[in-house]
């Protein structure tokens, strides 16, 4: 019994004794175990850096064959997009331009709101019935794509035609008011966080002069945020152009500029709704499928930059915002 | 003054802002309201005896012995459908008469042969058969009462003609005075219009009813059924009591849709009593149930979607999602760890994290693109695996795309972590891996779980990735990873644009979306209720 005590406190004690000193040996290994491991872990955390490259190298590498082949203005400014004729015709300007088309008049719809929704409830309304508004928000984020646009295939698509009138219900305004749905959560949140991160100093100052709320609002609280708001915008509008499956059931995929430009009720198509169209029936090595490859191309480079300026304004709120 | 319009202004905008989250909340009730309440009649619904006998047939349910009682029950009225309507037939259906008449000629002449009779007599019989089928023909197709009487009236008085006794054409007068007697009640100008009338209605009454009794089993699954739904039947009573027409009123007008009673176009003939007998009896014909049809969750469907549940799909889906998540799990882990504990603001973590971002921003079809340019045609193969879209191609992209949000998320719950946790172990001399491992992760585990359902959810709506790298809208069940699958959100689309045969069904449509998006809202309410829970914890302590 008292042997095995000893034991203990001889384990326990072991090493208590020695000075907290590590041997050449050991402090080598620690030393290369400490920055191996970050290494590998830097080397892990560095996969999405590949995945990006990986992603920009292997559309582009489907799409070039295409671009040595077919003139580039062509493919940027006619719009006669036939990639079965014979000869094919690849002018994309109608698509880029219904993409574009959709998500402005989508924008048209979700800022205004957007904004105002952010407003209500970053400075008005208490925390408690913020705590019931969030989930409608999160709901809404996130119900799929897919959903929305059978919503409005299945729904919004019969009333537009029986209901209102219009002669088919698969139009620009169906796509857009679903887009505008879609996108307004996100910017909702961020135009919320930016307009609340607005320092309580400069809001009571506002107070203090005698402001009203609204006046501290819009003279005071949105121009200190507005960086953060036009990249809420951003954001919104690279979400909607990159918007797949609502535009490819709602927006009729029809081939053509609408005329006059403020027609709403014209069907148009969209880069995205051509690419999941089209896929499916091009075979491979053809030049349709790579035309839609570089069609890909343009969607990547269009939310590349979209996504830096959303970046820039994000920084730039930052700083404002740490500045206070 | 200044002051009431300041006022006025300040109220005005705060209600223009609650409106905007009231136009929100509208706008959530407007898009899942219909969707759910269709959507919840695919589960819960009337069912008629068709669906058990489907359900018998197909998927070996239900009691074959009550079935058989109540099959019996319903055979009792509806043999009153078949029998008004094949009466009626015969005054209207002439075009069958003809060839019947014709058969009968023809057997005629086969019994002739072998009877043993003079060749003389033989050609007399024969010819006066013939002028009976040809004056039978020309009764047949008269619309002059006239005509009709005259016709009949002499093939009829070679009735007892000895030379015509015990052979068929015998037959020929049952067919004469049976013809005589329908054409009595019908008007003969509107033959033509009833023909095509009755056309439909046959139609109509054989989808209601399922094929006739005795009549050979159909070829294609969703026709050896009627009405299966309750809510299908009154459909389809609709459609046989009334008829749609659409007019032109007006010159240069749009078509109106013109709704007429069938009662009224078939008054005074023997098919008008049917209207109101089937009206009167389709409960007794089909006996409908309030079922809670649970199954639809894990049967698979047949023919097309016309039958049958989202199991598969449900299948797929599960599959896909819970591939991509352990592929992105790991990695959205370590690369938040590192980001939050290593990381110093230099130029190659802010490299990353604009990576991360742009990853972010990426749509999602050129993420199907790359899945099909990368995982389809030179990942995957470079691996030996087959060239074609496959769960895994589908599951790796679906992967890459959530990764962003994987990251962030874990990014979230590993900075949450009390700052005096990691000094408390590092102040017992752990090591800074050892801190994360024993102290960190494990605080941060709920919040990080929070987002791989978050990303989850994320991934199962997700379908322009899917198009290109493994999703079929038919297809049988896969048995590998190197197989493509049915998934709901692909199926959603293809069931609400694609399919021809789910367009009679669209309780089956909705089914499919909704079941959907429950089953992400329910990822997305566990996933709040955990953040809630956590926020509490750590606001606690």
């Amino acid at each position: 019994m008292d042997n095995i005590v000893q034991n203990n406190k001889l384990k326990s004690t072991a090493g208590r004794d020695q000075p907290l000193i590590l041997t050449p040996l050991q402090d080598m290994r620690g030393f290369l175990f400490h920055h191996l491991g970050r290494l590998l872990l830097f080397l892990i955390t560095c996969s999405s850096m590949l995945l990006v490259l990986l992603i920009f190298f292997f559309v582009i590498r489907e799409a070039i064959p295409f671009l040595t082949k077919f003139s580039l203005a062509e493919f940027l400014a006619t719009q006669s997009w036939y990639p079965e004729a014979q000869p094919p015709k690849f002018g994309a300007l109608s698509l880029i331009v219904g993409s574009l088309y959709v998500t402005i008049s989508a924008l048209v719809f979700a800022v205004p709101t957007g904004i105002l929704a952010a407003i209500f409830l970053s400075d008005i309304v208490s925390l408690k019935v913020r705590d019931f508004i969030k989930p409608v928000i999160e709901i809404l984020a996130a119900i799929p794509s897919v959903a929305y646009g059978f919503f409005a295939m299945l729904v919004l698509a019969p009333w537009m035609q029986t209901k209102w009138g219009f002669t088919t219900g698969a139009n620009v305004l169906n796509a857009s008011i679903i887009l505008s749905i879609m996108v307004l959560p996100t910017i909702i949140s961020v135009a919320e966080d930016s307009i609340s991160a607005v320092g309580r100093e400069l809001r009571e100052a506002s107070y203090a002069l005698g402001a009203t709320r609204f006046e501290t609002i819009f003279k005071v609280a949105i121009p200190a945020a507005h960086s953060g708001i036009i990249a809420a915008i951003v954001l919104g509008m690279m979400r909607a152009i990159g918007e797949t499956m609502v535009v490819w059931m709602a927006s009729g995929n029809a081939n053509q500029i609408p005329s006059p430009w403020w027609d709403l009720s014209q069907s148009v198509r969209t880069m995205t709704a051509t690419i999941a169209g089209d896929m499916g029936e091009t075979p491979k090595g053809s030049p349709h499928y790579w035309s839609l490859f570089a069609i890909g191309v343009v969607l990547l480079i269009m939310t590349f930059l979209l996504n830096i300026i959303s970046e820039y304004f994000l920084a730039s709120a930052k700083k404002k915002a740490g500045g206070y | 003054m200044r002051h009431i319009i300041r006022q006025i202004s300040d109220k005005a905008f705060t209600i223009l802002t609650g409106t905007s989250v009231v136009l929100l909340t509208f706008v959530l009730l407007i898009v899942l309201g219909p969707m759910v309440w269709r959507g919840v009649k695919a589960v819960i619904f009337k069912d008629t005896v068709e669906f058990r006998k489907m359900q018998l047939d197909l998927y070996n349910r239900g009691n074959s012995a009550n079935l058989k009682l109540e099959n019996a029950e319903t055979e009792t009225f509806r043999k009153t459908v078949y029998k008004i309507v094949d009466d009626f037939k015969h005054g209207i259906d002439t075009e069958a008469l003809v060839d019947k008449s014709k058969q009968i000629y023809r057997q005629l002449g086969k019994e002739l042969r072998y009877k043993g009779i003079t060749n003389e007599e033989y050609q007399r019989i024969r010819s006066l058969a013939r002028e009976l089928r040809d004056r039978l023909q020309v009764a047949l197709e008269s619309n002059d009462k006239k005509v009709i009487k005259e016709n009949i009236d002499y093939i009829l008085q070679y009735h007892l003609d000895e030379n015509l006794a015990d052979t068929s054409a015998v037959e020929f007068f049952a067919l004469a005075e049976d013809f005589q007697q329908s054409v009595e009640n019908i008007d003969l100008n509107k033959r033509q219009q009833y023909a095509g009338s009755l056309q439909q209605i046959e139609e109509i009454v054989f989808h209601l009813l399922g094929p006739k009794p005795g009549d050979p089993l159909p070829a294609l699954t969703m026709d050896r059924y009627g009405a299966t739904r309750w809510d299908l039947a009154q459909k389809l009573l609709d459609k046989l009591l009334w008829s749609e027409k659409w007019i032109q009123q007006e010159v240069d007008q749009p078509l109106v849709k013109i709704r007429a009673s069938r009662a009224e176009e078939f008054a005074g003939t023997k098919l008008e009593p049917l209207f109101g007998y089937i009206e009167n009896n389709l409960v007794k014909m089909l006996k409908p149930e309030l079922t809670v049809y649970w199954q639809y969750f894990i049967d698979d469907s047949t023919p097309g979607h016309y039958f049958g549940g989202v199991g598969p799909e449900i299948l797929g889906t599960l599959l896909l999602t819970l591939l991509a998540m352990l592929f992105v799990s790991p990695l959205g882990v370590i690369s938040a760890a590192y980001l939050v504990e290593c990381a110093s603001d230099n130029i190659a973590v802010r490299i990353i994290r604009m990576s991360i971002n742009t990853l972010a921003g990426v749509p999602s079809i050129v993420f199907g693109l790359f899945g099909l340019a990368f995982f389809v045609l030179f990942f995957i193969p470079l691996f030996g695996g087959p060239s074609k879209p496959c769960i895994l191609a589908a599951s790796l992209t679906l992967a890459v795309l959530t990764l962003p949000v994987m990251i962030k998320a874990s990014e979230e719950a590993i900075r949450s972590v009390p700052q005096s946790y990691k000094e408390a172990s590092l102040g017992l001399g752990a090591s800074g891996f050892r801190t994360f491992i024993r102290v960190t992760f494990p605080v941060a585990l709920p919040g990080i779980l929070t987002g791989v359902i978050l990303s989850l959810s994320r991934v199962a709506g997700e379908t322009a990735p899917i198009l290109f790298t493994g999703a079929v809208a038919l297809g049988p069940l896969p048995k590998s990873p190197f197989d493509p699958t049915m998934t709901l959100s692909y199926g959603s689309y293809d069931i609400a644009v694609g399919d021809r045969l789910a367009m009679m069904v669209p309780h089956n449509q909705y089914g499919m979306v909704v079941t959907l998006v429950l089953l992400i809202l329910c990822l997305n309410a566990i996933a709040i209720v955990l953040r809630a829970r956590i926020s509490r914890k750590l606001r606690g302590q």
